[in-house]
């Protein structure tokens, strides 16, 4: 065994054992990630769910920006076509 | 004087029950300041829109010249959230697949007709009114709706610029553990930082204007509120919950005027309803002992509606205290 092919063996067991760490580090991340994405979305688009919006008005322009992740929202909740009664995004 | 305290200001906002003559007052006093040379802009947040109806003409969301050096705006709600929606329904069709964009129009009128939407677009053009068109101008004058709508509009900017400061601040959340969890390696499916700065910057400019138009309304160095009453129990009752709301929201009441006093020299029948007024006016002097106080005659009708007007900016500009106490 050379001892290039030494170095990127242990290389790669430090990224495998760095990935192993991180692992339920980066799982927590994404997962706060997602759920603070998720209540800005109910806050911002409550009433295609069917909650009542008291700023409706201002939202509205925040709708275009958030019709993409609608639809990776209803995805990861299993529903395979949008949900919404008007804003769909399939 | 009433007018000489409004040469410091560049905004006044004039407020009251309803049917005490809001509209006259504040026509009176911006026609009387536009009189004076200033430029003045004078705005009518009431969707009732009596201003036109005052000066005999039409005046609408565009505006009109009424006088020179004094222009005229009334709000109209519906034409604001109007524009405003068919300016997301072009963004909403571009980004929609095509056949199912004839879904947007229903959801937009869901918005159209949603609770607050109304109160937002006056609050939206407004902003608009106060803090862009009005660079020209030395003084706004703002003719409100009757005293519930006019506390709540000056407290809304407030409230509303604290709701879109929340939505940015749980943005900023999500894109800090967003950031965290990609720099531990994950690896998300599409890059959506273009987009999170478009989310941004779009809320931070709602939250800047908002708190822009709150500050400009109710600052006591540049802005003055006005309440219009007239000297009756009702109407005194309801002055005395304005002033009250407004000592609660920290905006000082910069002056009163009593509109409609019957004059005690023109008959029996008015000196009755003159001297059946003093009890009202003792309690609002009783009441609000440190508010300066204007009293504005019952005046005979003239044929043109600007006549009346300059009469009444005189009775405010010039005449002395009628009474001990008075302004």
């Amino acid at each position: 065994m050379t001892l290039d092919a030494v170095r990127a063996t242990l290389r790669r067991l430090n990224e495998s054992l760095t990935q192993a760490y991180a692992q339920p580090y980066r799982a927590t991340m994404a997962r706060a990630e997602r759920e603070e994405e998720d209540l800005f979305r109910l806050l911002v688009a409550g009433e295609v769910l069917g909650v009542p919006n008291p700023a409706s008005y201002e939202c509205a322009e925040l709708l275009p920006l958030i019709l993409e992740d609608l639809h990776d929202w209803h995805l990861r909740m299993g529903q395979e076509r949008s949900p919404m009664d008007h804003l769909r995004c399939c | 004087m009433l007018l000489t305290r409004l040469r410091e200001r560049r905004v006044v906002v004039v407020g009251g029950k309803g049917g005490v003559g809001k509209t006259t007052i504040s026509s009176a006093l911006a026609l009387a300041c536009a009189r004076e040379g200033r430029r003045v802009l004078l705005v009518s947040s009431d969707p009732a829109h009596s201003l036109g109806h005052l000066w005999g003409r039409e005046i609408g969301d565009g505006g009109a010249l009424l006088h020179p050096g004094l222009h005229a705006v009334e709000i109209d709600p519906r034409a604001t959230t109007q524009r405003h929606l068919q300016a997301v329904a072009t963004t909403l069709r571009r980004l929609m697949p095509e056949h199912l964009q004839d879904q947007i129009e229903p959801h937009l009128e869901m918005v159209r007709n949603a609770p607050g939407s109304h109160e937002s677009a006056v609050l939206d053009r407004l902003a608009e009114v106060v803090l862009e068109e009005s660079r020209e101008v030395d003084l706004v004058v703002l003719d409100t709706a009757p005293t519930g709508h006019t506390t709540r509009l000056l407290a809304l900017p407030q409230t509303m610029s604290l709701w879109s400061q929340a939505l940015l601040t749980r943005r900023e959340r999500s894109g800090r553990f967003g950031d965290a969890a990609r720099r531990l390696g994950h690896a998300r499916g599409r890059d959506s930082r273009q987009r999170d700065e478009e989310l941004m910057e779009i809320l931070a400019r709602r939250t800047h204007r908002l708190r822009a138009l709150g500050e400009r309304l109710t600052d006591p160095a540049h802005a003055m509120f006005v309440a219009v009453t007239v000297a009756e129990p009702l109407a005194v009752q309801e002055t005395r919950a304005l002033a009250e709301q407004l000592h609660a929201d920290r905006i000082p009441l910069g002056a009163l005027v009593v509109n409609r006093r019957a004059p005690a020299d023109s008959g029996p029948f008015l000196l009755r309803a003159h001297r059946r007024e003093e009890a009202s006016l003792a309690e609002l002097r009783a009441t609000l002992p440190d508010v300066p106080r204007v009293e504005v005659p019952l005046l005979p009708l003239r044929e043109e509606a600007i006549d009346m007007l300059g009469d009444i900016g005189d009775l405010l500009a010039g005449s002395p205290a009628r009474r001990p106490g008075g302004c």
